[in-house]
């Protein structure tokens, strides 16, 4: 792991039950930022109660947590000590590797070593000796070795902004729960980097002597810069399968992002001392996937919802995939007026972990006004997706504790977080929703006026040449789409009247780079082509301005 | 030939004949004339119409079958930069205006390019079948289809331009609001015999003024009137038996074709002086302004349709002032009405007219307008007993 020197190793104790305290230690940091310990100490204990029942929530699955822990804390890390404006990316690579051996204790087990390292000079100021400290106290029944090394081998202190680092530590594990584990990791590393595009990082699974590698990346990928400093990935490809190859034309391969305007949260009484963290807003943005191009056959209705939750430093917030089972994500009128867009929603249990999409924390699939999810419903049809950001509403902290505390807040009270500031989330977030089902609506009018527009084209071109008595010009119009009859003649105009105008319609959507280029061409009434010129596979550099949603303006360029 | 009671004595009308005799002088000295290279629209036989069609929907054969858009290339017909005035003929299209295309691949002009193939093949079979309509009657074969009236009568004059040829040609009709009266009598197409009378009940307008012949007339002139309320009033007082012989005629406002056509005919036809009566406003100018020089969007038929002898008789801002007509019988300009007294004077032909600009300039100076109504203060029948036979008697028209 490209170590320098001597390294010290520290090893805790070996992992064999659910660490319900594990956050008893490090948690009393966190909080006591600003604050005396005395003024503190009462909202500290509850808090600190509410932590363990969450985590004595998780027992069943716990090997991703740390992984999934040290991951959040680094990339939290890299961000506060390395000063990192707002809106920059982050850039690095981390290697996770699982080793599983069978295990010769335990039936049907693995011994299983994690590692987590950098492969690259990527950190800055990572106090070593603290973050190990920290570690121990969260995970003090894990097997834990750390690693790291120094130009002179002091390893006390260095704070060297170069230092390459390793940690690793050991669980028992059946077979059945580490494919599981690494299913919800990988899908932990797909969330982070479709917002965090510069991050690579190298997943390797051995087991018993098999390996297998996986490189979660996205860094050439086409991206939308947000103006609230976020940037996405939008290639739809990591959103939803593939549509098939006979519809590929009609969809863009970018989704299309609508920004809602940022929602200030109400921290409901007794969860937390919201001095020690300041203002937080919830700002949604909401797209179609995939996006049909303007004048698209494909211009389905709905399917699904799926909805994306983060928290500052653009963090996953959830990261179990477990349903939040939590009374506002039940009730889908707050996400979306069922009633104005006439989709009807139930929550979708159990998605499969084992996709290479990005999977939503919380997913619903429209169903018909019967109440059936018939499939008559536009099963193949695009799906909204909602993603959800949290974030300080002051801008960038400067406190790492502040953004670690606040990650832990919100895993442990977004739903009651989410209904207590009910109403202005709910208005920010089915603005966006509303603005993007009504484009969809739009596409599919203007789908049917074109549609509408050829049948009256081509009846009355028929009705010339049905009723021509100039056999010269008859002969003429068969004979240029060789048809043998008026009958073929009328078929074959309609397909190749309509062939034409959707190969060029089609092609004015100019975000499509995979297409050949196509002259552009401005339609002024198509706000949807107008999106099209902030987008460009570069992702930063803050030359596309955000997507803010008001009503009446359109998005600038 | 006697129509109705006889009107004034023979020298009341020596200020006509003279302006007759210079009119036709003038006449003669411009015939064979034709202005240099203006777009006309020509009449085109049946066969040609439906030439004309077959080859238009060929050529969007071919485009698609060679897997290009097809397009139509529209004139510009009512854009002043295509524009050229000849005082003998008024306003006309150039010939080689500028054009916009309609495409067929655009969101914004798909249904546009449709709705104009489906007009075509509608006036393909008219023509065809040797029937007509008008275009209030194609608008109601699928209203919903075209929206509005407008959007149809835009097509019809688009597809008239393009194939350059009158409207009449292509078998689709204006409806007729225009009226007349007075000294004249024709046959109709389908040989009725129409005699206009100084009656209460005035003669509709036909609505095909290319198909009536036999026009017969001893009139000595032609009034156009602009409001139909007017036009009424005068025949309520008789006034083309006291004039007579003269012939009468409204459009109601804004003139359709047919009576523009009427009008074109009998000067035409007679070489009488028509002269106009319209309020003391920028609208009736307007109007005039259709009559003697046409419109910008009728421009490609100008020779068909412009009466450029025609005289304006009344109700002049100069008439305000010399018959003190008192302040509250006048009405103060609206800024549609500035803005279009503006766009009057900036015209290419009130260069050609001096006195109508001094008139306007006066108008724009008193910022005030007055309706010929304003006339009754004087007397209940002013107008048709002493305002229009002063005019007409001492040639008080310019």
């Amino acid at each position: 792991m490209g170590n320098r020197g001597k390294s010290p190793e520290h090893t805790g104790k070996g992992y064999d039950s659910v660490p319900g305290d594990m956050f008893f230690e490090v948690a009393p940091r966190f909080v006591r930022g600003r604050h005396s310990a005395s003024s503190t100490a009462g909202s500290v204990q509850s808090q600190l109660l509410e932590w363990k029942n969450f985590l004595r929530r998780k027992a069943a699955n716990t090997l991703f947590h740390p992984p999934l822990w040290i991951l959040r804390y680094l990339i939290i890390h890299w961000k506060c000590e390395t000063g990192i404006v707002k809106g920059a990316l982050l850039e690095g690579q981390l290697m996770i590797s699982i080793e599983a051996l069978s295990s010769k204790r335990l039936p049907n087990s693995l011994h299983c070593a994690i590692t987590i390292a950098s492969t690259g000079n990527i950190y800055g100021g990572l106090v070593f000796k603290k973050f190990l400290q920290e570690i121990q106290s969260v995970l003090p029944r894990f097997s834990a070795k750390l690693t790291w090394a120094s130009e002179e081998g002091d390893h006390s202190q260095d704070t060297s902004s170069v230092t390459p680092f390793q940690v690793i530590f050991k669980a028992d594990e059946s077979p059945q729960s580490l494919k599981k584990d690494c299913l919800i990791i990988k899908q932990f590393l797909r969330k982070v980097i479709i917002v965090h595009q510069k991050l690579k990082f190298n997943f390797h699974l051995t087991v018993n002597g098999i390996r297998s590698a996986e490189i979660f990346g996205a860094e050439k990928e086409p991206t939308l810069r947000l103006s609230s400093g976020i940037t996405l990935v939008v290639g739809f490809q990591h959103y939803v399968s593939k549509p098939k190859l006979n519809s590929t034309e009609s969809y863009c391969s970018r989704i299309h992002p609508v920004l809602g305007h940022p929602a200030l949260l109400s921290i409901p009484d007794g969860t937390a001392d919201m001095g020690l963290l300041g203002e937080l807003t919830l700002t949604p943005a909401a797209a179609l996937c995939p996006s049909p191009k303007v004048f698209s056959s494909q211009l389905n209705r709905i399917s699904s919802l799926y909805i994306f939750l983060y928290g500052p430093l653009g963090l996953p917030l959830i990261s179990d995939q477990e349903q939040p089972s939590t009374t506002v994500f039940r009730d889908t009128s707050y996400f979306i007026d069922s009633k104005k867009h006439n989709l009807f929603m139930v929550p979708t249990l159990d998605l499969n972990l084992d996709t290479d999409l990005v999977l939503p924390d919380v997913s619903y699939q429209v169903e018909s006004n019967e109440g059936n999810q018939s499939q008559d419903m536009d099963s193949q049809g695009p799906a909204l997706l909602l993603f959800l950001f949290v974030d300080f509403h002051d801008g960038f902290p400067v406190q790492q504790v502040e953004i670690w505390g606040l990650h832990t807040l919100l895993t442990a009270h977004l739903s009651a977080i989410l209904s207590e500031s009910r109403s202005t989330v709910q208005d920010s977030i089915q603005s966006a929703v509303d603005q993007v089902l009504e484009r969809h609506h739009q596409a599919a009018q203007a789908h049917q006026r074109l549609q509408g527009s050829l049948s009256v084209a081509v009846s009355s071109i028929m009705s010339v040449l049905t009723g021509s008595t100039c056999s010269s010009f008859r002969n003429t119009c068969l004979q240029a789409l060789e048809a043998a009859d008026t009958q073929e003649f009328g078929t074959k105009l309609h397909k190749i009247f309509y062939d034409t105008l959707q190969h060029q319609l089609l092609h004015h959507c100019s975000c499509d780079t995979e297409q050949h280029p196509v002259p552009q061409k401005r339609h002024s009434t198509q706000s949807t082509e107008n999106w099209h010129e902030n987008i460009g596979p570069e992702s930063l550099g803050g030359k596309a301005p955000g997507l803010w949603v008001n009503p009446g303006l359109k998005a600038e360029k | 030939m006697a129509f109705a009671p006889a009107g004034p004595e023979a020298s009341f009308f020596d200020a006509l004949e003279r302006h007759r005799a210079a009119l036709l002088a003038a006449e003669k000295r411009g015939a064979g004339e034709s202005p240099a290279g203006a777009a006309r629209a020509r009449p085109a036989s049946s066969s040609e119409v439906l030439t004309s069609i077959e080859n238009i929907i060929q050529d969007i054969i071919k485009s698609l079958a060679r897997n290009e858009v097809p397009a139509f290339t529209i004139d510009n017909r009512s854009r002043w930069e295509n524009i050229t005035f000849e005082d003998s003929v008024g306003l006309q299209l150039i010939p080689q205006c500028t054009t916009r295309k309609i495409k067929s691949d655009s969101p914004k002009s798909v249904k546009k390019f449709a709705l104009i193939l489906k007009i075509l093949s509608m006036i393909y079979k008219l023509v065809q079948s040797n029937t007509y309509a008008t275009k209030r009657d194609i608008f109601y074969t699928n209203s919903q289809l075209f929206g509005n009236q407008a959007s149809v009568d835009n097509i019809i004059d688009d597809i008239s331009c393009m194939l350059k040829v009158p409207r009449r040609s292509l078998h689709v009709l204006s409806t007729s609001k225009g009226l007349i009266a007075g000294n004249l009598r024709y046959v109709e197409e389908d040989g009725t015999r129409v005699q206009c009378t100084c009656s209460a009940t005035a003669t509709a307008v036909p609505s095909n003024i290319q198909g009536i012949r036999n026009l017969i007339t001893d009139a000595k002139f032609l009034l156009i009137v602009e409001k139909d309320a007017t036009f009424q009033r005068l025949l309520d007082d008789n006034f083309c038996s006291r004039m007579s012989p003269c012939i009468m005629v409204t459009g109601k406002g804004i003139p359709d074709l047919n009576t523009r056509l009427l009008v074109k005919k009998l000067w035409d036809t007679f070489h009488i002086p028509v002269f106009t009566l319209v309020d003391a406003d920028p609208h009736g100018i307007e109007i005039l302004c259709v009559y003697k020089y046409g419109s910008m969007s009728m421009s490609f038929e100008a020779h068909s349709l412009t009466v450029p002898t025609i005289r304006w008789l009344g109700l002049l801002p100069s008439d305000i002032q010399r018959l003190n007509i008192p302040k509250d019988s006048l009405i103060p300009l609206t800024k549609h009405d500035q803005r279009k007294l503006d766009s009057i004077l900036k015209r290419p032909y009130i260069t050609y007219q001096p006195l109508w600009r001094k008139e306007l300039e006066m108008m724009a100076d008193s910022k005030m307008k007055a309706e010929i109504q304003a006339l009754t203060f004087l007397s209940a029948d002013y107008l048709s007993r002493v305002y229009l036979p002063n005019k007409l008697r001492f040639g008080g028209w310019i």
